[in-house]
This record gives structure tokens, sequence and C-alpha cells, in this order.
């Protein structure tokens, strides 16, 4: 048997040992552990939201309106009558539909690109692409959330076959920012394990440029993008947040967190305190979550690169 | 060293013509001409040609950008609005200085309270100080800052009154109000640099009080102060270094606690510009964003090789 054909088996090791790398870390660390069932929950929530949420969270019921919290509504209910419980489960999947889903771009994205920029290492190419990455980062994000929804509209946009609702555009727009960070990392890991041992031993045994990129390298690259994902999960919700708390997120009556806060602004001085105190604190306690469990994995993981964390 | 800096310049300004080019093929490649916005639904066509024949808007983007970014060098001019027709450089005069004081006000906070927690939290490593400080650390980076104002605008300014809810007092209209006016918005907005400095200072302190020359210096008999002020010197050009970025991105953040607390600052503008569909104010706001957000890093960069003697020697 050749060692080529032995790789799938050695590749599952490799995953497993990351696996009970995990298992044991989370085991020995309670916060971790906090992390992880917090991100369960409020994962739970975003899927199971039609089983779980007692009340339709968009009709409206107005003679139930701004009820305070009760045994029939828990949460109590905002000016249109609507039960916040059910809205802030509602709310899970609007936030972790665009905090997931930008991540999934920005790391196909970012791995890539930073293959891509490894592979060409030393010559003009890399220098291009991580030129161009560089001039990326220099965006800031939020500003630019805003400001090209602003420009593109809140209407769904559509582009040939595709129909594009605002969501859509926020989600690739975050992924899209986040590729930056993603591909230095790629890059930065991929590039040393391409002058390694082992890769030079493949490329004797014949293996391809593509067999050897996401076949040898990119497993390599893995617990570090792992850990980075984790943690911008926790940014896209608060930027998700924060941009439909300004208007220009996801659209009403759609729930999410942030425009209930945007709603919840208007009775700051009626002293219906239920209104904004539960979809911040389901915002806080999911980002809390994300940056626990990014936290704990990153020791468990990469423990060398555990110096500072991304800022936003 | 000159060297790095000039190529770290020129990369800048690179960056900066790039991230233009990319808003002028932003604002200009949207369907419906600035004209319409300007003129209105009643507009005839012909008006809408002369509108923009006027403007210059009928040239090619290309055309278009240069002699924007060619007013821009020359005579430091924004330009003006084709829908408010306000000059720009008036609307920036106006609210940049707001802006700037608010994160002025919040940076200065926030690293004035994270130093101390952060030295605390190293020196008193594994005890409930440091316990305290490491939870407060996670809850810092998760609260969203707008959510932190809100609940301070429903607490502190509207049940107990102790601060305005909101509005801008310019310090013409007297010291206290106008510190009092911006106090909880720079509070919610520096919590989380809080979070993220004192951690950064918690862990390079950690560090450098277990390296060998710190041990060294302790047993040479060195007084304990003087010990921690040579490891603080060392721990804290990482910090250095994150704080001049986090004042960058403390600018973005800026935005949601302006518009929270309605200040009429920046994001005042910009936001008004969105409803409005008046894409060049849009530009002009989001450019000079970008602007302070690329020198902050350039700052932090240098600042960094400056501190950091390997890294000076060092290629960027």
């Amino acid at each position: 048997m050749s060692v080529a054909e032995k790789r799938p088996l050695a590749e599952a090791s490799h995953v497993m040992a990351a696996l009970q790398r995990i298992w044991q870390g989370a085991r020995l660390n309670w916060a971790t552990t906090t992390g992880a069932v917090i991100v369960l929950v409020a994962i739970g929530a975003a899927i199971f939201a039609p089983l779980i949420a007692p009340y339709d969270p968009i009709e409206i019921a107005i003679e139930n309106k701004l009820l305070p919290p009760s045994a029939e509504f828990w949460l109590g209910t905002d000016h249109g009558g609507r039960d916040i419980l059910s809205r802030v489960i509602w709310g899970a999947r609007a936030s972790l539909t665009v905090s997931l889903l930008a991540v999934v771009i920005g790391v196909t994205g970012g791995v890539l690109i930073g293959l891509f920029a490894a592979y060409h290492s030393g010559s003009w190419v890399e220098q291009i692409v991580m030129r161009a990455i560089d001039a990326i980062a220099s965006i800031p994000l939020l500003i630019w959330a805003i400001a090209i929804i602003g420009i593109v509209g809140v209407d769904s946009v559509g582009i040939g076959p595709f129909t594009f609702t605002n969501v859509h555009k926020l989600l690739i727009l975050i992924g899209l920012l986040y590729m930056p960070t993603l591909a230095r990392i790629t890059h930065a890991v991929a590039q040393v394990e391409m002058t390694s041992d082992y890769v030079k031993a493949r490329r004797v045994q014949g293996a391809g440029n593509l067999a050897i990129m996401f076949g040898d390298v990119l497993p390599n690259c893995l617990s570090p993008l792992i850990v980075q994902a984790t943690l911008l999960v926790a940014i896209g919700i608060v930027v998700e947040a924060s941009v439909s708390f300004v208007g220009l997120g996801v659209q009403p009556p759609t729930p999410s967190w942030g425009s209930m806060l945007a709603d919840a602004r208007n009775y700051v001085f009626s002293g219906e305190w239920w209104l904004p105190v539960f979809p911040g604190a389901a915002i806080s306690l999911t980002v809390i979550g994300f940056n626990l469990l990014g936290d704990g994995l990153r020791d468990v993981l990469d423990p060398r690169r555990s110096t500072g964390r991304l800022l936003t | 060293m000159l060297r790095m800096l000039l190529n770290r310049l020129a990369f800048s300004i690179l960056a900066l013509l790039f991230v233009g080019l990319l808003l002028f093929v932003l604002t200009r490649g949207v369907p419906g001409s600035p004209a319409r916005v300007a003129l209105g639904l009643e507009a005839t066509d012909t008006q809408i040609a002369q509108f923009e024949k006027d403007h210059g808007l009928d040239r090619p983007v290309v055309e278009q950008y240069i002699r924007w970014l060619g007013q821009l060098v020359l005579h430091g001019d924004f330009g003006r609005s084709f829908v408010t027709g306000r000059s720009m450089n008036a609307l920036l005069t106006e609210t940049l200085p707001i802006t700037l004081e608010l994160v002025l006000f919040a940076f200065a906070f926030a690293v004035a309270v994270a130093l101390p927690i952060g030295v605390l939290s190293a020196v008193y490593e594994g005890t409930w100080i440091d316990h305290a400080a490491r939870i407060f650390a996670v809850i810092g980076v998760s609260v969203p800052g707008f959510w932190l104002g809100l609940m301070l605008i429903r607490f502190p300014a509207v049940e107990f009154g102790w601060f305005p809810p909101g509005g801008f007092v310019p310090l013409s209209d007297g010291l206290v109000a106008h510190l009092q006016s911006i106090a909880l918005p720079a509070f919610a907005l520096g919590v989380y640099y809080i979070a993220i400095l004192s951690r950064m200072t918690r862990s390079g302190l950690v560090e450098t009080l277990g390296s060998e020359y710190v041990r060294t210096a302790r047993a040479l008999g060195l007084p304990r102060g003087r010990v921690l002020w040579y490891a603080l010197k060392n721990a804290l050009v990482p910090v250095v270094s994150v704080g001049a970025m986090s004042f960058g991105y403390m600018f973005g953040w800026a935005l949601i606690v302006e518009y929270l607390f309605n200040i009429p600052g920046m994001s005042n503008a910009l936001l008004t510009a969105v409803g409005q569909r008046d894409y060049f104010t849009m530009q002009a706001v989001v450019y000079v964003f970008t602007i302070v957000f690329i020198v902050s890093n350039l700052a932090a960069d240098l600042l960094n090789r400056q501190l950091n003697p390997k890294l000076a020697s060092a290629q960027p």
C-alpha cells in the first residue's frame, strides 16, 4: 500500500485528535462549557423557533399592547401587543443567520485567498494579493456596512435569477469585510507549513498542488481559523444588531434583536423597562457565549497564539 | 527606519486612493441619478441631463473621481452636496469636532480605567481581584455599547435624573452641563475598550513578571514597586499599539452611540444623508472616517515598531 492511500486515515485521526483536545479542554474549563451551552441554546432557539415560541412573533394584537411580564406573557409585550419572548426567540434566527453565514463566507474567501497567496509565496503575486488584503482591512467594518446599505438601499435587489434581501446583503457584506483577517491567518500559517519537511516529502511522492494545499496545508491551518471564526460570530451578532438598530439591517416586521431595541428606544421615557432589557440581554448572553467558547477553544487549540483579541 | 516609514506611508496613501475610488464607483454605480434625487420625481429628462452636465455627472466615473480628488488634495475641499447644496467642509467642521471629542473622552476614560485594572489583575494573579477583573472583561467585550447606552438612558438619566437623557450641550453653554451631556455616551463607548485593554495589560504584565530579568531584579533586592515599573514599561508595548488601533475602531462604534444619544456628530450627518439618499455627503463622511481609521492604524504600526526594537529593523 502506498503512503498516499493512507492519507484519509491520517487526516481522520488528525481531526479526531483535535476533537479530543477540545473535549478534554472543555471538561476542565467551566467557562468554555458555559459558552458552549449558551451557543447551543441560541442555535437551538434559532432552528426550532416555530416550535418553541409560544406566540406568533409578527401578528399584531393591539389589545395586548405594552403588557408587563406576567404568567401569560413571560417577558411582556411590545407596542403591537406581540409577545417579547416569542420575538426574542425568533430574533435568534435573524441574528445567527447573519453572523454564522457571514463567517462561512469570510472563512471560504479568506482561506482561498490565504492559500493562494501562500502558494505563490515569495513572488509578486503574493505581494499584490496581500497588499490588496491590507487595503480592504483598512476599511472600518461598521461604517462601511452602514454606508453601503445606505447607498444600495434596504429593498430587495434582483441580480439575474437571484433576489437579495437586505439580510443577504448584510451578511455578504460582513463576510467580505471578514476576509482580510481570515486570509492573513491562513497565509501566515500556510506559509510556514509550505516550507515544512512533510510538504516536501509529499511533493517527492508526486502529490499535486491542489492536493497538497487542501489536503495537507489546510488541515494544519484549521485550529487558529476555528478560534477566530468563533470570535467573529460574536462580532457579527453585535454588528447585525447595531445595523438593525439604526434601521438599515433586518427590516420590520421580521423580529430581530437590534430592531426590537430600536422600538424600545421610543419608550425610554415612559417606563416599559421590559422592552429594552430582554432583547439586549439576549444579544449580550449570546455574544458572551461565543466569546467564552472562542477563548476556550483558543486555550485548547492554539495556546501559543493567545495574545490579545480581535478589535472591532 | 526612514525607508520603512516611507513604505508604510506610501501604502496608506495607496489604500486611501483605492478606498476613495471604491466609494466613487459604489455611489455612482447605483441605479438612479443623483440628479433625480436632487430635482425630485417631477423633473423632466432634459432637466436631469442639464443638471448632470452642470455638475459633471455625465463624465466617466474615473474622471469624476480624479476631479474630486484634485479639489480635495489641492484645496482641501470636499465639494458641495447636490441634494442639500451644503458645503461638505462646513458640515465637517461642524460635526467632526463633536465626534472627535466624544471619542477622545471615551478613549481617555478607557485607558485610565483599563491600566489600573490590568495591573492589579496581574499583580494579584489568581486572587478574587483577578477573577473579578476577568469576568468584567468577558462581559465588557460582549455587551453591545448601544444597549448599555440605552440602559444608561433608561436608569441613571430618566429614572434618577443624574444626566440628560440625550442631546449635546456645547461647551459655550457651561462646562458642567457639557461634561454631563457627554459622560454617558463616552462611558457606553469606552466600556468595550476597557475590557480589551485591561486584558492585554494583564496578560502582558503576567508574562513580563515571570521573565528572567524580573526575577534577577527581584533577587538583587530591588524594591517591588521599581521592578513593577520596569516590567510595566515592557508589558505595555503591545497595549500601546492596540490602544492606538482602538482609537480608529472607536469612530465606528461612535456612530451608533451618537445616534442613540442624539448627538449631532458625524454619524448624524451620515445617517441623515442615508435618509435623503445624499450620496455626496455619505461619500465625504465615510471618506473622513476611513482617513481617521487608516491614520490611527498607521500610528499604531509606527508606535509598535518604535517601541519594539525587534520589529523596527524588520521589513514591513
